[in-house]
């Protein structure tokens, strides 16, 4: 079972990383960019997996699951969501400039 | 042209493919462990003892690694400072008229709720999961709410961005402040039970030394941060708005 929750990690890292590699729009790339962050923590998440795992609260009745990765995890979400609020207003700047968020059209490379 | 586009997509998509079978491969050979090793089991062990929290994660988070913490609730701040910085030209002059009044009603109705429940999450974090994080980003939740059903002005006057930044500086201070207290006491910055910080009963309200004060501390940080986030944003989109608004409007009248 756990190799399908690695599986769904990879698949939407890699769906994240198309979006930011094909789309010429910087609104679609920080999209990408959100999608990839959400398939890396679910890869951190799930490496903290143990077989028949319970949760790591103190009365713990069987063997508990790894609480290191999920600290790193929110950890990760918060800096995540900052650094999404930075590009996003970085956008929007670039809109105020340029008056649009095509990359080809402010590089001036359309024909 | 199309052709090339398409090309373009197709060699993008091969790459996306080829680079998730290569992780692939290296994911396939790992199979589910049977137990922990590592850091992760002397915290699993030692958490009740040494700390007096339920929640194994938020003894991590605000114990083992109090200052991998306090750099992460630093981000935020760096954040809000350069959003900030980045719009403060603009000045504010309208804002969105906001939804209609059944929307305003019920957002009245359920807005206690959502405190009550964000202040359970951040004061209960050592018990239960949960914490400041969590419980800041309910209250970040509340003010983006404001804004959306009563307009950002109606929520600029209700809670001004300068009373969201003193409380996003007074989070950040007193996470320091618990952190030099520790230093005081001379058993180390952020140091929770060795600093002479009662432990308490496990389980109980009032236990685990810091850790319930530093979610407290990172709950202020990171609620007011996000909604100053938000602010920022939002009122530089009304702005905007309002601007091409009244564009269209001269347009018509000539």
């Amino acid at each position: 079972m756990i190799k399908i929750s690695y599986a769904t990690a990879i698949f939407v890292f890699c769906v994240g990383l198309y979006t930011i590699l094909s789309k010429r729009n910087l609104f679609k790339t920080v999209i990408g960019l959100t999608i990839m962050e959400a398939g890396a923590l679910m890869l951190i998440v799930t490496a903290g997996y143990v077989h028949g795992g319970v949760p790591p609260l103190i009365p713990i009745e069987g063997q508990a699951v790894n609480p290191l990765p999920h600290a790193f995890t929110l950890t990760a979400i918060v800096i995540g969501a900052s650094d999404v609020a930075l590009a996003l207003a970085l956008v929007i700047k670039v809109h105020r400039r340029y008056g649009t968020v095509d990359l080809d059209k402010i590089r001036g490379l359309k024909e | 042209m199309r052709l090339r586009d398409r090309l373009h997509d197709l060699v993008l998509l091969c790459l996306c493919l080829g680079m998730g079978w290569w992780l692939w491969e290296g994911v396939a050979a790992i199979d589910d462990p049977e137990y922990i090793i590592g850091p992760a089991a002397y915290y699993l062990v030692n958490t009740a003892k040494e700390t007096g929290a339920v929640n194994v994660v938020a003894a991590i988070l605000f114990d083992y690694r109090g200052i991998d913490t306090l750099g992460e609730a630093t981000v935020i701040y760096t954040t809000v400072c350069g959003v900030a910085m980045l719009f403060s030209k603009s000045k504010y002059k309208k804002s969105s008229a906001g939804l209609s009044f059944i929307a305003r009603r019920g957002i009245s109705f359920v807005v206690p709720f959502l405190f009550m429940y964000g202040s359970a999450i951040i004061l209960m974090g050592h018990l239960s999961p949960g914490g400041g994080f969590q419980g800041g980003a309910v209250f970040a939740t509340i003010t983006i709410l404001f804004c959306i059903v009563f307009g950002s002005s109606f929520e600029a006057s209700r809670i001004s961005p300068k009373t969201k930044e003193t409380i996003e500086s007074l989070g950040g201070l007193l996470f320091v402040f618990i952190g030099g207290v520790g230093l005081l006491a001379g058993a180390g910055f952020l140091a929770n039970t060795a600093a002479g910080f009662p432990r308490g009963q496990v389980g109980n309200f009032l236990s685990a030394g810091t850790i319930p004060l530093l979610n407290v501390a990172v709950g202020m940080k990171v609620g007011a941060g996000l909604s100053t986030i938000f602010y920022s944003m939002v009122k530089v989109l009304d702005l905007e708005f309002n601007e091409q608004l009244t564009e269209v409007m001269d347009n018509d009248k000539n």
